[in-house]
This record gives C-alpha cells, sequence and structure tokens, in this order.
C-alpha cells in the first residue's frame, strides 16, 4: 500500500538476531506512523514497572507515510521508549536527514529490544542488518564518531549517542546527523544501557504516492504559503529559532534565573539579531525544507549546528548568561557528547539557585559563564558537580531538600516560554504527556505570534480548548512526521489532503486531528497505567504561587485549577483526569482495557 | 459568569458582520468553545449590538437551561463541535454569496486572495435549511473538509480557532463573490494567471 512500506524491523540485542514482519495495517490507519505508532506499539511492548534503564525497555524508530515523499519537512522521525528521566511515555523527534534515509530502507518502523553483553553498532543497507563491535568506538564523542561511521547526508546516515549516553545520564540525548537530536527525556541512557552506540543507514526505496497530481498541487500550494507567511520566509531562515529570544523578553514570558524572573537584561546580547550580525556563518536546512532556520553558527572556538532558541536560553537567560560565544560553544559541547541542552541548562540553573542560597555546596553561580562547558564535561561523565546533575534538576533539588526549585513537570525540565505570562502554556506544562514539554502543542503560536490568529494570553476561560486543539494537533503532525513549523504557514488541512494524496486513503481535517487525540489519549492512558495521577497534572509552586513584580506579567501566576478542570471536561475525562469509557469507545482505545 | 474577553469579541465581530451587511438587523450567530461548553448568541439579539446577557454558555452535548435561551442554530453549532475541531463559528447570510449558492453546487473564487486561501466553497442544499437536525449534519459534514460553506439560499458557516479567524474566511468569500459578480457585470474574457487554477474545483 501506498503510504507505508508495510515493514517492521525487530532487533534483538541480547541475541543480535533480528526479524522482519508486516506493519499491521489497521493500526497504521489508526495512528499513521511517528509518535502514533511508536505509541500503540509501546503500548503492548513495555508494560508497567519496567525499568527504563534495563533490558525490557525498547526502543522504537518510526518514520511516517510522508517521511521522504518530497512533502516540506518530510525529514524528520521518532524515537518512543519508556522515559528514565520521568517514568513517562516518551517519545522525541528530529529533523536532518537520517529519517528519510531510515525511510529508504524500507522499514516503517524499527524496535530494538534486549541488551548487548558488549558495545555494537548496526548498520542497515537497504534492508540487510549487520552488527559490528563497537568496543574500540566507547567513549567516542559524537563529532567524531560520525565521521568515522561514514555520514553522508543524502547517502548514508548515522544515528548514535556520546559519552552522556553511555554513563546512562538521564538527560542524554540520541543524536542523528551529527548535530540533530531526540533530546528529551533521556533517550540516549536508554541506547547506552543496551550498550549501542550507533545505527547507521543506507537505502534507495523510494517512498510511492497514490495521487501525484494532488500531490503536486499541495506541494505548489505549501511553497506559496511558506514563502508568503513571515513567519517560515523571513523569521525564521534570517535569524533562526532565537528570533523568540527579543519576542519572548519583551511579552514577560522569558524565564530567567530558574525562572526567579520573567524578563531577561541581557536578552538583546543573546538574540537572534545578536546571532545574525556576529556569529552566523550560514543558514542550513533539513532535507526537503524550504524554510531553512538551522544555524550555522562561529566563534574562535567551535563551528557547528545551533544554537537553538531553547538552548541559548537554558545557557543563557535561565543562567542569568549574556555571553553568546560561551553559550554557542556550551550548546556545541553538548551536542558533542549527547545532552538534551533544555534539562542540562536548566539543571545548572537549579543548581545555580541551590548554591546561591547555601542548600548546596557548590561554586556554581548565575552569570558565570565560565562555568558551563566544565559543569556539561562533568555531566557527561558523571564526574564531581556532574554526579549531581547527570539526572537532572529534578533529582538535584529533590536530594538537597528542595524539590521545588526544580523548573519542571512529572520531572521534565520546562522550557522557555514562562507561563506566567501564557496562561495557555502553564496548562500545556502541566498536562503534557512527556513532562515539562513546549513541542506538545505549544501556545506562543496562539498566545504571542498570533498564528493562526491572537488571542488574549491572560485569558483563563476558554483556554483550555485552544490548548485541546493544538496539543491534538501536534500529536497529528507528530504522527505524520512533520516539523511543526509548516504549521506557522500552512494549515491543517492541508496535511490531512496530502496525507490522502499519498496514502489513497481519504483523511479530512477532523479525522486528523482525531487521530492527534487518540495518540494523546492513549499516552494518558500509559502514565495511568504507571501510577500517574491527576495530582502530577501541575507546575511548580513558583509559578503557582509567586507572581512577577514587574514587566509586563506583572502580577500573573498561572491560573491552573479552573484551567485543569474545563480540561478534564474538555477531553472527555472524568474529574480525575481519567478518559471515560465513552471517549475510549469513540477513539477505537476501549479495546486496550 | 461569562469572561469579559470573551464577551468583548463577540461584540465586536457582530458589531463587523452588521456594518460589513453580512447580516440583517437580528441575524446571524456566533458561538466559541469552551471545553465541554459553548458560548453562543441569545436568540433575538441583535448581532451588531451584542450586550453581556446576549451571550448564552451551554453543553455541546448536554442539555442545561441554557438551551431555553440560545439561537436557534444551536444544534447546528453543536453538531460542528462534535464533528470538526473547531473552537468558535461564524454563521451570517453574505448577500452575495447567497445569490451565488442559488445557481451552483460550489463556489470557485477568481481572485487571488480567496483562491490562495479557500480554493473552493461547497454549496450544500437542505429543504429545511434552519434549526433541523438534517441540516446541522449536512452543514457538519461539509465543514469536515472545508472552513467555510455555504447553505444554499441561507447563508455560510465558518469555523476557525477564533471568531476573529471565521470572521476572515466569511469576509473574503463575500470578497470574492462581489468580484465574481462585477466581472460577470464587466462581461470580458476571463484571463487565467494562476497556476494550476484547475485543481481549485478538486480541492
Amino acid at each position: 500500500m501506498a503510504g507505508w512500506s508495510e515493514k517492521v524491523l525487530e532487533i534483538d540485542l541480547s541475541t543480535q538476531t533480528y526479524k522482519t514482519y508486516p506493519l499491521d495495517m489497521d493500526m497504521a490507519r489508526l495512528y499513521i506512523g511517528g509518535r502514533g505508532l511508536g505509541a500503540r506499539l509501546l503500548w503492548d511492548l513495555v508494560g508497567p514497572g519496567v525499568d527504563p534503564l534495563s533490558p525490557e525497555n525498547v526502543l522504537i524508530f518510526t518514520n511516517g507515510p510522508l517521511t521522504g515523499t518530497g512533502y516540506q519537512t518530510s525529514n524528520r522521525f521518532s524515537v518512543t521508549t519508556k522515559s528514565p528521566l520521568t517514568g513517562t511515555i516518551l517519545d522525541a523527534n528530529s529533523g536532518g536527514f537520517w529519517g528519510m534515509q531510515f525511510r529508504k530502507t524500507g522499514y516503517d518502523v524499527m524496535i530494538v529490544r534486549g541488551k548487548s553483553d558488549k558495545p555494537v553498532w548496526i548498520e542497515i543497507k537497504n534492508a540487510a542488518i549487520t552488527f559490528h563491535d563497537a568496543s574500540d568506538l566507547w567513549g567516542m564523542r559524537v563529532f567524531a564518531l560520525t565521521e568515522k561511521l561514514g555520514q553522508n547526508n543524502n547517502k548514508r546516515n548515522v544515528l548514535c549517542i556520546g559519552p552522556a549516553g553511555e554513563n546512562l545520564s538521564r538527560i542524554a540525548a540520541i543524536m542523528n546527523d551529527r548535530e540533530r537530536a531526540l533530546a528529551r527525556g533521556g533517550p540516549g541512557a536508554v541506547m547506552g544501557s543496551k550498550n549501542l552506540k550507533a545505527i547507521v543507514v543506507e537505502g534507495k526505496d523510494r517512498p510511492e504516492i497514490v495521487d501525484k497530481d494532488q500531490f503536486k498541487f499541495l506541494l505548489y500550494e505549501a511553497r506559496k504559503s511558506l514563502a508568503q507567511s513571515p513567519l517560515t520566509s523571513q523569521a525564521l531562515p534570517e535569524f533562526g529559532t532565537v528570533v523568540l529570544m527579543n519576542i519572548m523578553n519583551n511579552v514577560g514570558a522569558l524565564a530567567t534565573r530558574n525562572h526567579q524572573q520573567t524578563q531577561f537584561e541581557g536578552a538583546e546580547a543573546i538574540s537572534g539579531e545578536e546571532l545574525t550580525d556576529n556569529y552566523l556563518v550560514r543558514n542550513a536546512s533539513c532535507w526537503a525544507c524550504p524554510i531553512g532556520c538551522t544555524r550555522i553558527s562561529r566563534t574562535e572556538k567551535v563551528e557547528g549546528e545551533g544554537p537553538e532558541f531553547e538552548s541559548t536560553w537554558a545557557f543563557g537567560a535561565q543562567c542569568g548568561i549574556a555571553d553568546l560565544p560561551a553559550i554557542i560553544e556550551a550548546n556545541a559541547l553538548c551536542n558533542d557528547l549527547g545532552l538534551d541542552t533544555i534539562s542540562v541548562g536548566s539543571t545548572i540553573a537549579c543548581a545555580m539557585e541551590l548554591s546561591e542560597k547555601n542548600f548546596m555546596d557548590s561554586e556554581l553561580r548565575f552569570g558565570r559563564a565560565d562555568q558551563l562547558a566544565p559543569t556539561i564535561e562533568a555531566i557527561a561523565t558523571r564526574s564531581d558537580i556532574g554526579a549531581d546533575l547527570a539526572d537532572g534538576s529534578l533529582r538535584l533539588a529533590t536530594k538537597y531538600g528542595h524539590p521545588e526549585l526544580s523548573m519542571s513537570s512529572k520531572g521534565l525540565e520546562m522550557p522557555a516560554y514562562d507561563p506566567r505570562g501564557m496562561q495557555g502554556q502553564g496548562l500545556l506544562y502541566a498536562t503534557s504527556n512527556r513532562g515539562g514539554c513546549h513541542m506538545r502543542g505549544n501556545m506562543v503560536g496562539p498566545e504571542v505570534l498570533g498564528a493562526p490568529k491572537l488571542i488574549d494570553r491572560f485569558q483563563v476561560q476558554g483556554k483550555s480548548s485552544f490548548v485541546i486543539l493544538h496539543q491534538n494537533t501536534a500529536a497529528a503532525i507528530d504522527s505524520l512526521v512533520l516539523c511543526k513549523f509548516t504549521n506557522y504557514g500552512v494549515a491543517e488541512e492541508y496535511f490531512a489532503r496530502v496525507l490522502s494524496a499519498v496514502t489513497g486513503i481519504k483523511y479530512s481535517t477532523g479525522d486528523m486531528i482525531k487521530v492527534g487525540e487518540r495518540v494523546w489519549n492513549l499516552e494518558r492512558l500509559y502514565n495511568l497505567r504507571e501510577g500517574f495521577t491527576n495530582k502530577d497534572d501541575t507546575l511548580p509552586p513558583r509559578l503557582l504561587n509567586e507572581a512577577p513584580t514587574d514587566g509586563p506579567s506583572k502580577g500573573w501566576v498561572v491560573q491552573l485549577e479552573p484551567m485543569l478542570k474545563e480540561y478534564y471536561r474538555g477531553r472527555g475525562w472524568d474529574e480525575n483526569g481519567i478518559p471515560t469509557k465513552k471517549k475510549l469507545a469513540e477513539l477505537d482505545l476501549e479495546v486496550l482495557l | 459568569m461569562i469572561d469579559t474577553r470573551i464577551y468583548e469579541q463577540f461584540r465586536d465581530i457582530g458589531r463587523d458582520l452588521y456594518t460589513a451587511n453580512m447580516i440583517s438587523s437580528h441575524a446571524g450567530n456566533l458561538s466559541v468553545r469552551l471545553g465541554d461548553k459553548l458560548v453562543i448568541k441569545r436568540r433575538g439579539a441583535m448581532l451588531g449590538q451584542l450586550k453581556p446577557h446576549d451571550l448564552v454558555e451551554t453543553g455541546i452535548e448536554k442539555n442545561d437551561s441554557g438551551v431555553a435561551l440560545a439561537s436557534s442554530e444551536l444544534l447546528a453549532h453543536r453538531t460542528i463541535y462534535m464533528s470538526t475541531p473547531a473552537l468558535a463559528i461564524v454563521h451570517c447570510h453574505p448577500r452575495t454569496a447567497i445569490a451565488f449558492s442559488l445557481s451552483r453546487d460550489e463556489i470557485v473564487p477568481i481572485d487571488n486572495e480567496a483562491a490562495y486561501l479557500l480554493k473552493k466553497i461547497p454549496v450544500v442544499a437542505e429543504e429545511f435549511a434552519s434549526g433541523t437536525p438534517e441540516m446541522a449534519n449536512k452543514v457538519a459534514n461539509a465543514l469536515k473538509d472545508y472552513k467555510i460553506i455555504m447553505l444554499r439560499g441561507h447563508g455560510s458557516f465558518a469555523t476557525g480557532q477564533t471568531l476573529e479567524e471565521a470572521f476572515l474566511w466569511t469576509s473574503i468569500l463575500e470578497e470574492a463573490c462581489q468580484i465574481m459578480l462585477y466581472a460577470k457585470l464587466i462581461d470580458e474574457p476571463f484571463i487565467e494567471y494562476r497556476k494550476m487554477s484547475e485543481s481549485y474545483t478538486k480541492f
């Protein structure tokens, strides 16, 4: 069937064997691919109570029916696993080239189970699988390893972990194409726990498209739309995602010094404008992307991809640091060691606050750019202070008796947007299935950027409807798997139509959003099965009780309780946040229980 | 208690619909979704002069006393919310678009903006074109694939994430129909300027 290769590859590292079998196409139609398909497979493969770092956990790599077709941003892929950082279901997705190449190997899904007794790397050439000894690669950093294994953007693509994953840091990323990351929630540690150093893919299959004329028309129309939107045709290409630094600071929603303030006096010095004027070499693109938001930046010490807005914020405003070269270098170091920049930056910020308040005995202080690199190195190797920081801010703050100083939800460090200035974002963080995350229905579009239309960021009543819609839409986009930036120029109806054109199966916009809702509810069921409750749908006390004393968000805290009540009702869940039988039946999920 | 911020959105869009000649004095209605509830204009209220007490909150799937006050098109609004991801609905009576709906099964704009943003607007027909389940189902079904549709001889239904967005589609539709009307009046051969324009009818 067009749209899917209809093949699953299952690898057992314990025996270094593999098997292939047909993809369940009923499942594919309901969950599409990417995050959705990953969630559905994880439900069956990893039952309650499994230790995320044990051989019983799995890594599920998925692409989607649009992957590799050439549709704008059809380069992404997903990994789904149980998070060692949060204990929740975890999906992370990444751009670059690996996802497109993985699709060309002829598999929709790759499941990695078990644990190798010695370091190993896997090579997939078309459909052939080879296991290689990785003993001599163990300990290598990402950039050197990627080059050694023959990275070639359009032909051969490398996915690997760095020392952080090997050392089971719960904030370790899986890296692909040198500087792209499946970052959040610690998937690198899961890969490290399996003694799996890298997966290299080479393929030649071409995805089939049922209605080529309609596909061509939609490609053309999307190109027009992306060229017309100032966000995708000007702001992102010219300044990258860091364009958001001044914007978020100006509205008083830029988390600063571990969320102690909502504006950063040094924002201008670490802004997209500053990066472009003084450090940008050129911009670059993932495969099949007309936007080109990737930065290639240079300082006296490094040259490479990034930094993204979140990374710049995490090492910048969140740590009280206005030194852009130091931030660029910290970002590059995290990429080379295989670490999640958001969690690393926010964990360092948490340690800075603990230290400044004398709850923790360390030299870390806000504003000390010179402390970034050595601290990041220590995290990756679990040495010195890194032993405390390698497992994220919640474990760190709990150890020192102040868990409330971890700026996380469900244990995942929140990104840059301070929700006291964006009520919807607060609800989003509190209800996100993988914890404090902005990629699960980011409200920055409607609450700040006016995409698709500006809504009042302080409005509480009715805000849950927007959050629910954006969460469902994000889950659908993650299941296709496309980049969410396309949604700044292209409406969801295009995604539904292009999916129909590629697969030959009629999906309306509503059908596609329903897929997103199905995925969201399944993830919720997974977390409930793991013992999470509505009490976990919350935020750090600081965000609920401590209002900023100045700036545009002055006087506001997150009004979580009324929004949460409305949210549960709007989702068709009971007052305890448990999906009702009626809702599960509506989403074809009742069969799972 | 309905938030003042929500009332202000209703008041402004309602006034703009009236001043743009999209409705007669008491016609048309607006609604927004609030979780499992919706807020809709009170039956008989003037859209161009809405007061806070002209808004009614009621359930999307569940009745309560609010239904006694709500607009006669409540059923259509509810059905649309149950069938689509809409968060806001604008229903009004754009005159030129209604005129075109009387002779066409679809309206395919010829101007740049409407072609770009709407591509095509389907026309659905229902004998009992106000307040009936049949009409509600037909309208909601059409809105699964399009953000704005015409109900023959009656008016437009547009969805969006906000009232402003749904109003945008409505406004573009009426402008497109006026342009088509002027082009008909000028009555000169149409020179196609859009690439792949034949695909619009298939959209």
